[in-house]
């Protein structure tokens, strides 16, 4: 990934407001996490995003909210125990009282850093792994998510299932399309493609059967065996379909369908 | 004097041998620090700061006082039992605090979970936003900038933040092409820049 080019300016603030669709989104964190570059200019995108916040209207706080917010911080218990006091005031004083045995108590003050910078350097590693472990759950959850929907939109009895086939060859490129509209959930399998020159790709359209116009649906270009695939695209509810296709666009993806529709289905 | 508003003669707390006059001038690194050793006055203080601008940015995205207190209500707790996640960092709080109540908000909306390593990252800034006139400043400045926008610029960052729609979503309900959505969201955003850093 760290040899593709960096993101787009336009692309990071959408990925700091996950207004990327899921596989845009997917690319963006797989390549920040290889790309200094991209990451420090996520922070500025992050920036911006945080002033557009700003912009709203201040609003009163409801009646009771500080007082409620307060009363359950009262009862809320943090999940680190507070820093302990000065720990060098115990044996000064000792010193005083013990004479010449004084530097008793420095040798124990002197012991007593120590263990406070051991147990400084424990916090620190036990923070360190509570937020990598917070990642990797917020991962996990959303790919527990991810797999949910995904199981749903491929078993739901709604599920409409269609075949895509060449237009003029039918024998040859297949594409399966499983749809429910009711969650805007698409999965397209597709096998036996044929290659597609680097500067362009496939792209699946969703013929809604409203009559409005074809809703881009995904890009995908196909592996070395000829087989590609588009899951969960950002789709609305609730759009039912008439028919899907496939054409193929520039690289990037068109937002309307370039002639000729190479695979299709209904 | 309103129960909600905070009191200035309140007695300090007896982890702390500040004066109060210190802790509403206190930067925001510095009140998180105090937090951290379970100062609930500090946390008292955090929340006048930053309380209405996070409740603010939950009600303009959900539109419902009750859920937008919830949200408000979830993300000071959370700071409240782990704010040495923020301490570590030299990020702007505000920012964090905004950014994580637009996402919980849309989360709501949206009832799925949220992508969190995009709020994990720190936001820069040089901004101290602790004293309450260069707060405002900074919220008027926005306010004015974001008002004078194109209307479509203003509107495609708006639907983007503020509604939680996808570019190719804001291209559908706009009818405009995604690449033009994405234009204008740039465009926006780099307005924006401009006019914080000038």
């Amino acid at each position: 990934m760290s040899t593709r080019p960096h993101i787009p300016q336009e692309d990071l603030a959408l990925y700091a407001m996950q207004a990327l669709t899921p596989e845009e989104q997917h690319a963006a964190q797989a390549h920040l996490d290889v790309c200094a570059y991209c990451r420090a200019a996520l922070l500025e995108a992050m920036t911006d995003v945080a002033a557009v916040g700003m912009s709203a209207e201040q609003q009163a706080l409801p009646d009771g909210a500080r007082q409620r917010l307060m009363a359950r911080i009262a009862n809320t218990p943090q999940a680190t125990a507070p820093a302990p006091g000065p720990v060098a005031v115990g044996p000064v004083r000792e010193e005083r009282k013990a004479g010449g045995l004084g530097w008793l108590g420095w040798v124990a003050a002197l012991a007593m850093l120590a263990v406070a910078a051991y147990l400084g350097y424990g916090k620190h590693q036990l923070q360190q792994q509570l937020s990598e472990d917070r990642g990797q759950i917020a991962l996990l959850t959303a790919s527990a998510n991810r797999a949910e929907e995904l199981t749903e939109a491929l078993t739901s009895p709604a599920a409409k299932q269609v075949t895509l086939t060449e237009t003029k060859r039918p024998a040859q490129p297949v594409g399966h399309a499983t749809y429910l509209p009711a969650r805007g959930a698409l999965i397209f399998v597709a096998s036996n493609l044929r290659p597609v020159p680097e500067n362009k790709t496939y792209e699946l359209w969703l013929i809604p059967a409203n009559g409005k116009a074809p809703m881009p649906a995904g890009l995908f270009r196909p592996d070395a065996s000829g087989s590609a695939s588009v899951v969960l695209p950002t789709l609305p509810q609730g759009i039912e379909a008439k028919a899907f296709g496939v054409t193929i666009e520039d690289a990037q993806g068109s937002a309307t369908p370039t002639l000729p529709i190479v695979m299709a289905g209904q | 004097m309103p129960r909600d508003l905070p009191n200035p003669n309140v007695e300090p707390s007896r982890s702390s041998y500040r004066p109060t006059e210190n802790m509403n001038e206190a930067d925001d690194m510095g009140l998180l620090t105090r937090i951290q050793t379970g100062d609930q006055e500090a946390m008292s203080a955090l929340f006048d700061r930053y309380g209405t601008m996070v409740y603010s940015v939950a009600l303009r995205v959900l539109k419902d006082a009750g859920e937008a207190e919830d949200v408000m209500q979830e993300i000071f707790v959370q700071v409240w039992k782990n704010p040495g996640a923020f301490v570590s960092g030299k990020g702007s709080l505000a920012g964090w605090l905004v950014v994580v109540a637009r996402n919980r908000s849309i989360d709501m909306i949206r009832r799925r979970r949220p992508t969190e390593q995009v709020e994990l990252f720190a936001l820069p800034s040089s901004t101290n936003l602790a004293r309450e006139a260069e707060r405002d400043s900074l919220l008027g400045k926005i306010r004015g900038v974001m008002g004078s926008l194109p209307e479509e610029q203003r509107k495609s960052v708006e639907l983007a933040f503020f509604e939680g729609l996808s570019h190719s979503e804001i291209a559908e309900k706009t009818g405009d092409p995604l690449g033009t959505v994405k234009t204008r969201i740039r465009l926006a955003l780099t307005t924006i820049r401009k006019a914080l850093t000038v």
